[in-house]
């Protein structure tokens, strides 16, 4: 699936950038983890604002998370990871890269111990 | 550990060496001090359950997992889940008391005889009560999260670190096949923290004023900055979080561990 546009563009794409560099203090390199996220993008056929917004909802009293579309890509990331190739700390190292993309976004994820 | 230091040094790990195991001999004191909590009516509302991470099995340990705490049902080789015991009260009948009785803690100077607790106490207050759902589930859960803070303070006396979550009910009580009257309350996970004691440094705390008052509402306890000086020299007022490092050492773990930045 070819995005619409850049990936850097995308709402939810500055905000994991900001999220990084709040985090860590420093300007994070983007390059290797939109490159993840956009094969990852086309895996599920999905942009990234896409995906952030299929695991909320808005209710009257604000936004909440829909537990099953986040399971869903929990285990997506999963599949995603396992059948990228490479060592086995590089295939975490990916999927992790995906899971600190939804967890910039508000999406709560753990990867659990490999 | 001076008991003030203990008090400082506590605070929530989510860090553990998850290859490291818990030494049986430090997990039974911290149930001892757990027993030895204070406890109304010494009813003994708290119950445990030990759980050794690597003896359940992959499936059952996988369904107690909540959302939050995954990683740290992961990462923890020991989880000690909390009940509280709401049958205790109608089982006892009040003898504990008469034990209290017996053993000179509870004295006719302040008006206690078996009498008093076998004609008063336990049929006019203690078995109403546990009708009461209302105020008695409540009561109960206060007296048992006091003695599970004891065990909480003494895994931080033994050198290891603890953290207290909250597990689903439902499931928690499925999978340990406790009785019914056994409510959930918490989970301990304990084990030897893979980040260094001070974790970043004590937690941030509401003001002390806000919190506590004298003679009435609204007029607050006065904080004496000498007594802060003095709980400061014991080490139970710490450094504050974050401390310098504290960035790095997280990075440190995340890399270690293989967790998501």
């Amino acid at each position: 699936m070819a995005l619409a546009k850049a990936i850097a563009d995308y709402d939810t794409v500055q905000t994991w950038r900001s999220g990084l560099n709040e985090q860590w203090g420093e300007e994070p390199d983007m390059t290797a983890r939109t490159s993840a996220l956009e094969r990852f993008c086309d895996t599920v056929g999905k942009d990234p604002d896409a995906l952030i917004a299929e695991c909320t909802r808005q209710v009257e009293a604000g936004k909440r998370i829909r537990i099953k579309a986040r399971r869903q890509f929990s285990e997506q990331i999963a599949e995603f990871q396992a059948a990228s190739g490479g060592s086995a700390r590089e295939q975490l190292k990916l999927g992790n890269t995906i899971r600190s993309f939804f967890i910039h976004n508000g999406i709560f994820m753990q990867a659990g111990l490999s | 550990m001076d008991f003030k230091e203990v008090i400082g040094r506590r605070r929530s790990i989510r860090f553990f060496d998850p290859k490291r195991p818990v030494e049986r001999e430090k997990i039974q004191t911290i149930l001892e001090t757990a027993r030895l909590a204070s406890c109304a009516v010494n009813a003994h509302w708290l119950r445990a359950i030990v759980v050794e991470r690597d003896k359940m099995p992959p499936e059952k340990l996988n369904q107690l997992k909540t959302p939050v705490a995954a990683l740290t049902l992961d990462l923890a080789p020991v989880h000690i889940y909390f009940f509280v015991d709401l049958g205790v009260v109608a089982r006892v009948k009040g003898s504990r008391l008469k034990e209290l009785v017996d053993v000179g803690a509870l004295a006719p100077s302040h008006g206690w005889s078996h009498k008093f607790v076998d004609d008063f106490v336990y049929p006019q207050i203690l078995e109403p009560m546990t009708r009461n759902l209302e105020g008695y589930v409540p009561a109960a859960f206060a007296d048992a999260g006091g003695a599970a803070q004891n065990a909480l303070l003494a895994a931080f006396d033994e050198g290891l670190g603890a953290c207290l979550n909250t597990p689903n009910p439902i499931l928690t009580k499925q999978i340990l096949g406790v009785p019914d009257d056994w409510i959930s309350m918490w989970v301990m996970l304990l084990g030897y923290p893979a980040e260094s004691w001070e974790a970043g440094g004590q937690r941030p705390r509401p003001d002390f004023e806000e919190l506590y008052f004298e003679g009435e509402y609204g007029k607050p306890f006065k904080r004496d900055s000498a007594v802060v000086e003095k709980l400061k020299a014991a080490n139970m007022i710490q450094a504050p979080a974050p401390l310098p490092g504290r960035r790095e050492e997280i990075k440190k773990l995340t890399e270690e561990l293989g967790l998501p930045e």
